[in-house]
């Protein structure tokens, strides 16, 4: 069995959880103690697939997963902070070598591909200011059903 | 008319108020206020794009906040022109005053309540 979305999802708590001064990593977390920051959660992706071909319903198709990951910090340079937590977030998920073999392993012909999407950001006031920054990347990977 | 302060506001901060000291620039008063720190959460979430996201996060802390009557500030000398930034200590912790919202009352807002949102003092 070869379930290449979970091994991604698995692997990226491995990889957020290496963030510089992370206290915290969970995936689908929803619930989140101020004792607990700077946290990261991965939130498991949504799934689209692209293919329209008339082919048998087991062949191979490519899909495109797009996880979430929430960076929580609280400090008066929250800001200064998510900024720097990013950075490292998206150095550590592009270019980490088992994500990248993930991909290339599941699309031989160099179809697959890991991408950063965007972000957004929340902030608020609790004990001091509290930032949440929410990044989307993007896996695209061969599905392979007789594999499942 | 009903006396706001001598009737409502008076019994009440004697019955539940703690003592506090502000230093607001070179004023330090020793005043009663009214604890209001509560449980404070913040949704991460809200605004995510729909097409990528499929959950979010709760971050659960305090709102740290005082009540203080407007008219016992008024007699220590401190007003809005300088409770922003004052250092407020009470019940064994120290804060920052990062706004006041003064709540009114019947009888004016002079003579009403003003509610101090505070911030830790150890950070920034």
């Amino acid at each position: 069995m070869v379930d290449v979305r979970e091994d991604i999802l698995a692997r990226l708590l491995e990889v957020v959880a290496a963030i510089p001064n992370i206290r915290s990593a969970y995936r689908n977390n929803t619930e989140i103690a101020e004792n607990q920051l700077p946290a990261v959660i991965v939130f498991d992706g949504d799934e689209e697939t692209s293919d329209t071909q008339d082919r048998p319903s087991n062949s191979p198709i490519i899909v495109q997963m797009t996880p979430e990951i929430i960076i929580a910090e609280q400090s008066d340079e929250v800001g200064s902070d998510l900024t720097t937590l990013r950075r490292e977030l998206i150095k550590l998920v592009l270019f980490d070598t088992e994500l990248n073999n993930l991909i290339a392993q599941s699309s031989p012909r160099g179809n697959g591909a890991i991408r950063y999407l965007g972000c957004q950001t929340d902030l608020g006031w609790m004990r001091s200011l509290h930032g949440a920054l929410r990044a989307q990347f993007m896996f695209k990977y061969t599905l392979r059903p007789e594999q499942l | 008319m009903i006396d706001y302060s001598a009737d409502l506001y008076d019994p009440i901060y004697a019955e539940l108020g703690v003592p506090a000291t502000m230093t607001a620039g070179a004023t330090v008063a020793n005043l009663i206020v009214l604890d209001k720190t509560r449980r404070k959460t913040v949704a991460s979430g809200e605004t995510r794009r729909k097409t990528v996201a499929s959950g979010g996060a709760e971050v659960s802390s305090v709102g740290p906040g005082v009540n203080v009557r407007v008219y016992e500030l008024a007699a220590l000398g401190i007003t809005a022109a300088n409770w922003d930034g004052a250092l407020l200590t009470f019940n064994g912790r120290s804060w920052i005053v990062r706004k006041g919202d003064v709540l009114g009352s019947p009888n004016g807002e002079d003579f009403g309540e003003v509610w101090l949102l505070l911030k830790e003092a150890a950070v920034g």
